[in-house]
């Protein structure tokens, strides 16, 4: 995070193409995730039940816990690394802080309340299945919408 | 220090011991917390056949590349504390490393049926999950109390 240090982000020859880039990847991420999900695990409490707990009359089998522990595992890495990455460029670039502070609290509990409703669902039970899609949409949507913001401020703001 | 970045480096911590719980739970489930687990994993028996190299090394190469980079963004929060802090953060981010890269490569010492690897391996484990949670305790403590205000 050194470019939180560089004063005028928005002109530097080195760290606006860089923080285009990452964002630009970081936007891509976001939408592949949403897509990987939908054909993994599914998006919508009957596919995600039938991924969980396996479905009798589709013979479907549930997913090991093997399986879902290295799903989770990669998971929290990865939203970990986007969401520290994301909230460094976005509160060095939005212009009105206070509300910066909102949206990367709303984006940030959203993800670790995905994090946990999985773990909940699998080991609990279905109605955790409806928080968690609540959860997965809110910090998606949220992150992409921050990504977007970031390029913009980054590209068509003018100031410091 | 901002507060947006103080919040982003709380959050970073809570994740990250999500991320050392859920790769203790993976290990217990996966591979087992006592010798004969692990030799079972590594090595097979009868009915289960023995890990192979390329196996290992699908396991390995995603933690190598993660690991480094986890221990590098974590310990790196601690750039702005004093320097007695900032050197207490040196040696356990070189713990983490050290023990990390230990633990990945023990996996294929263990597979040259070599059963001090066993002990090596789950002794730089516990090493590393120990060392990794005190590093997030750490930069949470720093970033809550002795952080500069702006």
């Amino acid at each position: 995070m050194r470019f939180t240090l560089v004063k005028e982000l928005r002109t530097d020859p080195l760290m606006r193409p860089l923080l285009n880039g990452v964002l630009i990847f970081i936007v891509a991420f976001l939408f592949v995730d949403i897509f990987l999900k939908y054909e993994r695990t599914g998006i919508d409490v009957a596919t995600i039940s039938n991924t969980l707990y396996g479905n009798e009359e589709e013979f479907a089998d549930p997913i090991s816990e093997q399986f879902f522990l290295e799903l989770l595992h990669a998971e929290i890495f990865f939203i970990m690394m986007t969401l520290l990455t994301l909230s460094a460029i976005y509160a060095r670039l939005a212009p009105i802080k206070r509300r910066m502070l909102i949206v990367i609290n709303v984006i940030s509990l959203a993800a670790i309340s995905e994090v946990v409703m999985f773990v909940l669902a699998y080991y609990v039970g279905s109605l955790f299945i409806y928080i968690w899609i609540v959860s997965f949409w809110t910090w998606h949507i949220g992150a992409i919408f921050v990504s977007t913001l970031s390029l913009f401020y980054l590209n068509f703001q003018r100031g410091g | 220090m901002y507060a947006a970045y103080r919040a982003a480096i709380v959050y970073f911590v809570i994740f990250g011991l999500f991320l050392l719980g859920s790769g203790l739970s993976l290990f217990l489930n996966k591979i087992g917390y006592c010798a004969d687990d692990i030799s079972l994993y590594y090595l097979g028996n009868g009915t289960r056949s023995a890990k192979s190299v390329s196996g290992l090394m699908e396991t390995a190469v995603p933690h190598l590349g993660a690991i480094g980079f986890f221990v590098m963004v974590a310990a790196h929060f601690m750039l702005f504390a004093s320097k007695k802090a900032k050197l207490h953060a040196v040696k356990i981010a070189t713990i983490l490393f050290a023990a990390s890269m230990l633990d990945i490569l023990c996996g294929f010492f263990i597979l040259q049926h070599d059963s001090v690897w066993i002990w090596i391996k789950l002794a730089s484990f516990t090493v590393f999950m120990v060392a990794g949670v005190y590093l997030l305790l750490m930069v949470l403590f720093y970033a809550l109390w002795h952080a500069p205000s702006q």
